[in-house]
């Protein structure tokens, strides 16, 4: 029969068990003291918080938020209840509940940034925004591409995620190799080592992580999708056409055909095979090697992003916001919450093992969360300054939501890659952008 | 009881106006023909509300959405006539997508004919175990579709497929990292088969089945006197068995249209329309376009495309039904 009482072991409390025990009482304790200190107001009480948001590719990040949701809501007297879904679900999920008119509260936009789309329908939050700016050494250069339109903030920027080269010491030291720093080093790592056996592999296929690594490669090459408005289409020009050469020459000295299939874990499982050589990933490929293969693992070192031609280096990263619907009920709430959860960047970067990378110019002050403790991990402490995102240098308008919807960039990279003349695969894409523009023009 | 004349009795002149019409209708209703329509039409309402509801709607709708500059994130919609449906036509992917769906469907409607009806045939035929057979044979189209087709996903992995090690194994490919070595989902021809062999292996057990519903339904004395007449195997197929099961025949291959043409599970799932459009078909434009990018007017007029390529498919086979039923 069990009992409900814990049993106490016969030998008495050994020191695990001790730590564990004193260890989650002061968490515990810290973090409702940090919930106590800032106390939302009475209005709140009494009310219902519905938050919808994706399933963290780090599941122990979700089962920190939930945690800390539900004591949050105990402490302000408020019924929070998250749903969690996947991400690609999400643009469809929030079609309907705007067509609806209901929903949920506090929404949350992943990879797809939908702001400028629905920021007719969205609360005006600069109010927050300011707050946590203010309190925090302010925003980084790129949050406001993702969260204002025409200088309103309508989205409060929650993290993002880096996406660095990840690549083997011991497979770069074999063929001479060390400490990459280019494009050019990565390009010539690959054709070293694929007779090798060691290729390298960027996904020319229709996923999102194509989306963000052949924009790391153009915007390192100085490639411009559009002007800083984001409404005058830049891309038809010589440094595009150099990426375009230069992925190319990259693909058939170090790839092999299997990117054409690849879906946004493919890469992750390269690296932990032991095949790759190098990948542009998440950290979470670093992750699962370090699960799934720790020789590998033990040589596998990152670089926030390698530099281009002109010592340029912009890392495309995925983007994550909540905003707040018009006609949600609970605004107040939503906005109180907001608030009280940036003041948990710390709790919530150790939750998400680093994956969390922060919007806020102060939570780079460095040893940050994690990635201080972290030999491997640290470079990415330097990541502030090159982070971009979809469109760049100009917003994420509906028009770049649509260029990133429908793959012109994996596609125009894949016609290359594929032996279609780079002229003529200019030709589609700019036709492309001009069309997808001229619309959201019309 | 006498019937009234058509157009009912002519309205009392000694009545007062307002009662004459009330009175016409009592009359009218006291005709057994009209009672009768009455209460067809009553029974009927329900299916004809149901049918209205969600279908004529949904399609009402989307023409609105068509004809209008709809976006996700705009609550008013102006009307803009054809302009979506030009807009699709200037796109060169809509014309990739346009060819890959009708490759899709007929060549997974071939395959999926050709397979069902061996099938069939061969489980009408008496054997051990025909029960289990028969119930086994329906597990891939009673599957959720997330998940049979996630476990072809990692079938037709670049790196750890099993088709591609069991023909290493085999020594019908090389080894991985070969020339030889496929890349199901990578290379345009071979994605494109891929996706409708995953189309195929779902779709023809319910092809099988609707076959195998009609072929139990044919007393056996007619086939039998056919082949006592010396009629070969295909022309008892031809002659006899296909026009008596023509009906389930019609209504299975135009469910099986309707279903394919539109399918966008396993194109989204295997390969989301790449590489470079080579998978891409309307449903998945659509959904890139009108969901994904938000622009619904767009969406909505590039998945009613698909309304002209079903409606003549969908006409021929239905009048034909009706010309062998009278």
């Amino acid at each position: 029969m069990m009992s409900d009482s814990p049993t106490v072991p016969s030998g008495g409390v050994n020191r695990r068990d001790f730590l564990r025990v004193s260890g989650a009482s002061v968490a515990g304790g810290t973090l409702l003291d940090m919930l106590a200190a800032r106390r939302a107001p009475a209005q709140i009480k009494g009310t219902t918080l519905r938050i919808i948001m994706w399933s963290h590719f780090v599941p122990a990040y979700d089962v920190w938020l939930d945690d800390w949701s539900q004591q949050w809501g105990k402490a302000n007297g408020v019924n929070v209840r998250l749903d969690h879904i996947p991400q690609l679900e999400l643009p469809a999920r929030y079609a309907a509940e705007f067509a609806a008119g209901t929903g949920h509260d506090l929404i949350y936009f992943q990879g797809q940034i939908l702001t400028a789309q629905y920021y007719k329908n969205l609360v005006d939050i600069s109010d927050v925004a300011d707050k946590i700016g203010k309190k925090f050494g302010g925003w980084i250069d790129s949050a406001p591409q993702l969260a204002q339109v025409q200088g309103v903030w309508y989205a409060i920027p929650d993290f993002y995620i880096s996406i660095p080269m990840l690549w083997r010491k011991d497979l770069f030291n074999s063929v001479g190799m060390s400490d990459p720093k280019t494009w050019d080093d990565f390009r010539k790592a690959a054709r070293l080592l694929k007779p090798k056996g060691h290729p390298t592999g960027m996904q020319f296929s229709h996923c999102n992580d194509a989306n963000h690594n052949w924009r790391a490669l153009m915007y390192c090459f100085g490639v411009k999708e559009t002007d800083p408005s984001g409404q005058q289409i830049a891309i038809d020009s010589k440094e595009m056409r150099e990426a375009l050469q230069f992925a190319k020459a990259m693909y058939d000295e170090g790839m092999t055909a299997e990117v054409y299939s690849w879906d946004d874990a493919s890469d992750n499982r390269y690296l932990a095979s032991g095949v790759a050589c190098w990948i542009h990933d998440a950290i979470s490929a670093f992750r699962t090697t370090e699960d799934t293969n720790p020789d590998v693992f033990k040589n596998t070192y990152m670089l926030p992003e390698a530099a281009g031609p002109s010592g340029l280096r912009k890392n495309v990263a995925d983007a994550n916001v909540y905003a707040i619907w018009k006609f949600a009920k609970n605004a107040a709430a939503a906005k109180e919450y907001l608030l009280a959860l940036n003041d948990q960047y710390t709790a919530g970067m150790t939750a998400s093992r680093g994956y969390n990378m922060p919007f806020l110019k102060d939570h780079y002050k460095k040893p940050m969360p994690v990635l201080g403790a972290d030999a491997k991990l640290s470079v990415l402490q330097d990541q502030l300054g090159i982070t971009a995102f979809f469109g760049y240098p100009g917003p994420i308008t509906p028009a770049a939501q649509e260029v990133q919807s429908t793959f012109v960039i994996p596609d125009v990279f894949t016609r290359v890659a594929r032996g279609a003349s780079i002229e003529d695969s200019m030709k589609w894409a700019v036709g492309e952008y001009q069309r997808i523009y001229a619309k959201h023009k019309a | 009881m006498t019937d009234l004349p058509v157009g009912g009795a002519a309205p009392d002149a000694s009545l007062p106006a307002t009662l004459a019409p009330r009175a016409g209708v009592r009359a009218m209703w006291r005709r057994p023909s009209a009672r009768r329509y009455a209460f067809g039409y009553t029974l009927l309402a329900p299916a004809v509300l149901y049918v209205g509801l969600l279908v004529g709607l949904p399609f009402l709708f989307s023409l609105y959405l068509a004809m209008s500059d709809a976006s996700v994130g705009e609550p008013i919609a102006r009307f803009v006539g054809l302009e979506n449906f030009k807009a699709a036509l200037e796109s060169p992917t809509f014309y990739v997508a346009l060819r890959n769906s009708l490759v899709f469907t007929i060549g997974a409607g071939i395959m999926k004919s050709l397979l069902g009806t061996t099938l069939a045939f061969l489980l009408v035929q008496p054997f051990k175990g025909r029960k289990v057979v028969r119930a086994l044979i329906v597990i891939p189209f009673t599957l959720p579709i997330a998940v049979s087709v996630l476990g072809w996903k990692w079938m037709f992995d670049s790196q750890f497929s099993v088709i591609n090690w069991a023909l290493s194994q085999l020594h019908l490919i090389g080894g991985y990292g070969s020339a030889s070595w496929p890349v199901w989902l990578g290379q345009p021809t071979l994605a494109l088969f891929s996706v409708m062999f995953v189309n195929v292996w779902r779709g023809f057990p319910f092809g099988a089945i609707v076959l195998l519903a009609g072929l139990t339904s044919i007393p056996p004395e007619i086939v039998d006197a056919a082949r006592v007449d010396g009629a070969s195997f295909l022309a008892r197929f031809r002659k006899v068995i296909v026009p008596m099961i023509a009906p389930i025949l019609f209504i299975g291959a135009a469910f099986d249209t309707v279903f394919t043409l539109s399918d966008l599970s396993i194109v989204y799932l295997l390969t989301n329309g790449g590489p470079d459009g080579s998978t891409e078909i309307l449903p998945t434009l659509a959904y890139e376009v009108g969901i994904r990018a938000g622009a619904l007017g767009r969406g909505a007029a590039i998945s009613l495309f698909l309304f002209p390529l079903l409606l003549p498919a969908i006409i021929i086979l239905l009048r034909t039904l009706r010309r062998r039923q009278y």
